[in-house]
């Protein structure tokens, strides 16, 4: 492996921000006027910029919780394939130290998007019931508890990682298996509850014992198009030249494939166990999103997020082909969004989908914020795990 | 060169020993481009990439087992729809059958098409490859016993097209196989 001998080179390992050159400053500037936007958007109609920031907050944090969740398979799996694209996911993981800090504008909408925080004792049997568990206290204690993990996970596991590219100490491989195993238990507890805090609360009378693993699918998958379409990026800027082959893409491709299903699966049994049970505390979930012009919109997204994909990604024809991915990537990530839609803003508009100039100002400034800090990430560290004792043999990656 | 099984009886083939799974995977890639047809290896572990060592073809299991779960498919849908909706058309808690209560029918369907792409996996899988049999003209050979521990082998069939049994030897030999045998049947 060279090593500084060819700095910004395509074809070498470091990140040459001059393939971003004048985007840079653009991103920061529609950061910038996004939130000013969005500032002024809250000002005037609170309600509509909490649930459109929830939807974008939702939306970018399963993404990079996506990034940490396959970073801890790796490891936990010993996985040899992944090793040529783990520091893309370890960059999207870390990205959520950012999440932490973007969370803090929902602290001060709370009691409009979480209307159970305007309730008090005694009010409603319901939620007394749920008593200690839905309290401000624990629940702010659970919010800082799930960033300190999240943020701790990522960065310790990249920093390890990091510091192999320098030596190719196997120690750091074993000690991040070590971290990987603390934090599997902790990922998937932190994760389901994030998910019941943030959205199943929109509505605390509504319960699914689905719920964090539906959000788990959406994660899972939504993460692995943010990867497909990060690397074909790079490469088509040169870099990753025969380091990432079509094998790894089509292993990315099987993945979406799989995770397609999957989503289908857990997004199926938790409608169907609701709809024949047919017990009006469940049912007012559905009910809400399948009439009015909401159901339009989750027709279209038993549609476009299986159906579609499914058939498109089922025949071994385009999983080696990164153009192909790249649209299918975006494709099944613009469903995420609708999905994730679908989930928040219902609770707003009972009387049917109006779109918000918010809800893409919102997307829009944290979209941007992530992308321009992920950049930065980019050029931080080599783009790949120089030394890892795998690394060759992922290289040579053969389905 | 030596001869196993009741020698009055037809030749099976012609079977060489190989010490080392890389000398097998090299032995096949020549076998492949001198064009045998009717040949196979045999070797305690599987080997990476020796299908391609050996010019095989994508198996045709996968398109057996989509009709395979087509027929599951199919099966699962007249089944519930033939009897729910057109023979005794049933009202379950207020919900007759239309297209907003399919998804009552998924479940079934769905386990049917995987059901039946199961079995067709393993029982297709088990009669492309000549399974189950009771015996095999191989074991004739005393020393391919030793394919369970740490020898290798090949074997090619006296049904191939260009089979002669002193060209075949020959050729084993010269691709560095030992112990080469003709291989007779019972």
């Amino acid at each position: 492996m060279s090593s500084g001998h060819e700095p910004s080179q395509p074809g070498s390992h470091t990140f040459d921000y001059k393939h971003v050159g004048g985007r840079f400053i653009g991103l920061v500037a529609l950061a910038i006027v996004a939130y000013a936007a969005v500032g002024f958007g809250a000002i005037n109609d609170t309600k509509q910029f909490a649930f459109s920031y929830l939807f974008a907050f939702t939306f970018f944090f399963t993404i990079c919780m996506g990034g940490l969740f396959w970073t801890l398979v790796h490891h936990a799996v010993d996985a040899e394939w992944s090793v040529v694209v783990r520091r893309q996911l370890e960059n999207m993981a870390s990205l959520l130290v950012v999440m932490a800090i973007l969370f803090i504008p929902l602290i001060f909408v709370a009691p409009k998007l979480w209307y159970w925080m305007t309730k008090l004792p005694g009010q409603d049997i319901l939620l007394d019931e749920k008593w200690p568990y839905l309290t401000e206290e624990f629940f702010w204690i659970r919010a800082a508890f799930y960033f300190l993990f999240f943020g701790i996970a990522a960065l310790w596991l990249r920093s390890n990682s990091i510091k192999q590219d320098v030596t190719g100490d196997a120690r750091y491989t074993l000690l991040n298996r070590k971290i990987t195993f603390a934090s599997l238990p902790l990922f998937a507890v932190s994760l389901t509850f994030a998910a019941i805090d943030w959205l199943m609360g929109l509505d605390y009378h509504w319960f699914s014992t689905m719920w964090g693993v539906y959000i788990f699918a959406g994660t899972a998958l939504s993460s692995l198009c943010v990867l497909v379409l990060i690397i074909t990026a790079l490469r088509n800027a040169g870099y990753f030249q025969n380091i990432i082959t079509l094998e790894h893409y089509h292993i990315l491709g099987k993945l979406m494939l799989a995770f397609t299903i999957f989503w289908a699966y857990i997004g199926f049994s938790q409608y169907m166990l609701i709809w024949y049970a047919n017990i009006p505390e469940e049912t007012v979930y559905f009910l809400r999103r399948n009439t009015e012009n909401w159901q339009i919109l989750s027709t279209a997204l038993v549609v476009g997020h299986f159906f579609v994909p499914f058939l498109l990604l089922l025949p071994n024809l385009g999983k080696k082909k990164p153009a192909f991915l790249c649209g299918m990537a975006f494709w099944i990530l613009s469903m995420h969004m609708l999905d994730i839609y679908v989930i928040v803003l219902p609770v707003l508009h009972k009387a049917g989908a109006s779109l918000s100039w918010l809800d893409v100002a919102c997307i829009a400034a944290i979209g941007c914020t992530l992308a321009a800090i992920f950049l930065k990430r980019l050029g931080d560290a080599p783009l790949w795990p120089l030394k890892d004792p795998r690394l060759k043999k992922s290289i040579a990656l053969k389905n | 060169m030596n001869a196993v099984g009741n020698t009055q009886a037809k030749i099976y083939g012609i079977g060489a020993e190989f010490q080392s799974a890389r000398d097998l995977y090299h032995a096949a890639e020549k076998i492949r481009d001198a064009g045998f047809q009717k040949w196979d290896v045999f070797s305690p572990f599987p080997i990476h990439g020796m299908d391609e060592a050996m010019g095989m073809k994508k198996s045709i299991l996968g398109k057996i087992v989509f009709f395979g779960g087509l027929t599951g498919f199919l099966t699962a849908v007249s089944l519930e729809f033939g009897t729910s909706s057109f023979l005794y058309p049933l009202i379950v808690a207020g919900k007759p059958t239309n297209l907003y209560t399919v998804p009552a029918f998924f479940p079934v369907m769905f386990e049917l098409t995987i059901l039946l792409s199961a079995f067709t996996a393993v029982f297709g899988m088990l009669i492309l490859n000549g399974l189950p049999r009771l015996n095999h003209q191989l074991f004739n050979w005393d020393r391919f016993k030793l394919v369970t521990e740490d020898k290798f082998f090949v074997a090619i069939e006296a049904h191939d097209a260009k089979f002669s049994s002193r060209s075949v030897s020959d050729f084993l030999e010269s691709i560095g196989g030992t112990n080469i045998t003709t291989i007779h049947g019972d």
